[in-house]
């Protein structure tokens, strides 16, 4: 196995508070990895850091072997590496169907050259690009949505519309922060049998942010914990849920275990 | 009110709701479709007619030649007026562009030995020679009238002629948004309107698209300016008034913001507005003087604008639904 993501080190202040503070970890070619941790222990603030929103002061970040700690989000984006949002960004006065076709990758439509030179094949390129989105939004149930406005999805949808929406990238590697809040139980473990049938379809690499331990742990080849800023545990599910660490950091020094 | 039945006057109110239109075309790409603030609009207008006007009066350049290069000055400036907004939220942004646009003006104003100042074009020769720059427009207008004549017969007047002219580039500049607007690349200009990290995060360099947005919105302001030096045949800095870029705002946000075909509706609303309180010559409106009665339409206007705000916030043409999605 081999690491896709590797993050060396990595510290991040905001405004004289240490958010990401040396964290250090590897996500696997292929796998599925959980970033778990209590609250403000600098997940999402790492995912930030990650996918090019905020650049590190110290530590690298390193994709597919290439650097990428100082490039800008849509190009990290563009090298295949993906992230969704915890509060969903979907495009709310855009059709369902819009939001996932303005996701797809290298489309001649979308410069002001091309179009002028190949309008034909923008066309075509366009109703390919439909096909496939309105392919996935089936996957996730929102396929009679399609031409509504995205404004009119409950949050549970626009979770599920940005999954879906990650997807149209065609990524190597997708970034869920908490793909799971506020989606039904029945939808959301579809989701994550979505997540396990594209890493055994397609070798898409997954690694994602979620409170339901029993679902990160289930679901997770792999495991991080954070906390204040640092990795404090890392390894498969079972060794990490009996690790004293990470039971001290839910749970405080004094707490009990069941 | 013969007026009322004049050809020629409705032509020139045509004329100045074509030039409106084409302006607000520009900023309807900007803020419509792309969620950029530009409240110095204006500003693009004033670059399109001074860079023809110096062009054609100092450098000696033919008046297709220094029209082109306007056009041109308008899309650099606006490709310019980018550049910050790769670091301003919002509402700094527009900010920045209402200063700009003022900025713009009082160079004009101040800049006598290039731009003639507060005399505007007719001085920009020195006081003592008379300078036109619209010889070659008013040979060309005539051409236009000829065709025209032999199409309709003599109701073609010149002021005529222009209204032609100006609604055929209209509807050219409609021709060439709609389009585009409609591709793949105008709903990469919607997405950033409605979250540009969103955007990002799906790997669109939206700083580029921002940038074309504004060159082309700019390139719009830009013809608007070369079409009412034409016209007017004589411009100073006083012409290009932040007023001026309100009034855009208007139209676009009568007509409904995100829609194209709309702008030019809105622009004849505008216009009809903005010479219409001339034939309020009737009681209780004959107490008031010319003077008087010229400010009356500012206060229509406003009331309009209030009274749409609080009905029909979306615009005439806008989809209400728009207004409260979240």
């Amino acid at each position: 196995m081999t690491a896709l993501l590797e993050v060396r080190d990595v510290v991040k202040h905001y405004g004289g508070i240490a958010a990401v503070n040396g964290a250090t970890l590897d996500v696997e070619q292929g796998s599925i990895t959980g970033l778990i941790g209590p609250n403000g222990g600098g997940k999402t603030t790492l995912f930030n850091v990650v996918s090019g929103f905020h650049h590190a002061e110290e530590g690298t970040v390193t994709f597919a072997g290439a650097r990428i700690e100082r490039h800008s989000p849509d190009r990290v984006a563009r090298l295949g590496l993906v992230r969704t949002f915890q509060q969903t960004k979907a495009l709310t006065r855009m059709t369902v169907l819009d939001n996932m076709a303005l996701a797809a990758p290298r489309q001649p439509g979308e410069s002001l050259v091309r179009l002028a030179t190949g309008p034909r094949r923008a066309r075509a390129h366009e109703r390919a690009v439909e096909e496939r989105a309105r392919e996935l939004l089936e996957l996730v149930h929102l396929g009679r949505h399609a031409d509504d406005y995205a404004g009119t999805l409950s949050g549970g949808q626009r979770k599920l519309l940005e999954f879906a929406r990650a997807l149209m990238l065609e990524p190597q590697m997708v970034m869920l922060d908490e793909p799971m809040a506020g989606v039904n139980p029945t939808l959301g473990h579809q989701l994550l049998d979505h997540v396990e049938s594209l890493r055994s379809s397609s070798g898409t690499t997954f690694l994602l942010i979620e409170h339901d331990l029993e679902v990160v742990m289930s679901v997770s080849d792999f495991v991080h914990v954070m906390s204040a800023g640092a990795v404090i545990a890392s390894g498969p599910p079972r060794e990490v849920r009996s690790n004293e660490d990470v039971i001290d950091a839910y749970l405080g020094k004094h707490g009990t275990r069941e | 009110m013969t007026q009322l039945l004049s050809l020629d006057f409705w032509s020139l109110v045509g004329v100045v709701a074509g030039i409106y239109a084409i302006f607000s075309l520009g900023l309807q790409l900007q803020f419509g479709y792309s969620g950029l603030l530009n409240f110095g609009h204006v500003a693009s207008m004033a670059v399109g007619a001074y860079v023809m006007a110096i062009l054609v009066v100092k450098a000696s350049f033919p008046l297709w030649a220094a029209s082109l290069a306007a056009i041109g000055a308008g899309l650099l400036f606006g490709a310019a007026l980018s550049l910050p907004t790769l670091r301003l939220r919002a509402d700094y942004f527009a900010i920045v562009t209402i200063a700009i646009s003022e900025i713009v003006r009082f160079f004009a104003l101040n800049e006598q030995s290039l731009t003639g100042g507060p005399l505007g074009t007719s001085n920009l020769e020195g006081p003592t020679q008379v300078t036109e720059y619209n010889r070659s427009w008013v040979a060309f207008q005539s051409t236009v009238q000829g065709w025209l004549h032999g199409l309709i017969g003599s109701h073609a007047s010149s002021d005529f002629t222009m209204l032609v002219i100006v609604w055929v580039v209209v509807l050219g500049c409609l021709l060439l948004l709609t389009p585009i607007t409609r591709s793949p690349w105008g709903r990469v200009l919607r997405g950033i309107r409605e979250d540009e990290d969103a955007v990002a995060a799906l790997g669109k360099p939206v700083a580029r698209y921002k940038l074309q947005s504004l060159a082309l919105g700019a390139g719009l302001g830009a013809v608007a300016g070369l079409l009412y030096a034409f016209q007017f045949q004589f411009f100073s800095p006083d012409d290009f008034d932040p007023l001026i870029t309100f009034y855009a705002w208007l139209i676009v946000l009568v007509a409904g913001a995100g829609r194209m075909w709309a702008v030019p509706i809105g622009a004849l609303i505008f216009a009809l507005i903005f010479s219409g309180t001339r034939f309020f010559n009737f009681k209780p409106f004959t107490y008031l003087d010319a003077a008087q009665l010229a400010y009356l339409r500012y206060m229509v206007i406003g009331a309009i604008l209030i009274a749409l705000m609080a009905w029909r916030p979306q615009g005439l043409f806008g989809k209400r639904e728009e207004l409260v999605l979240e």
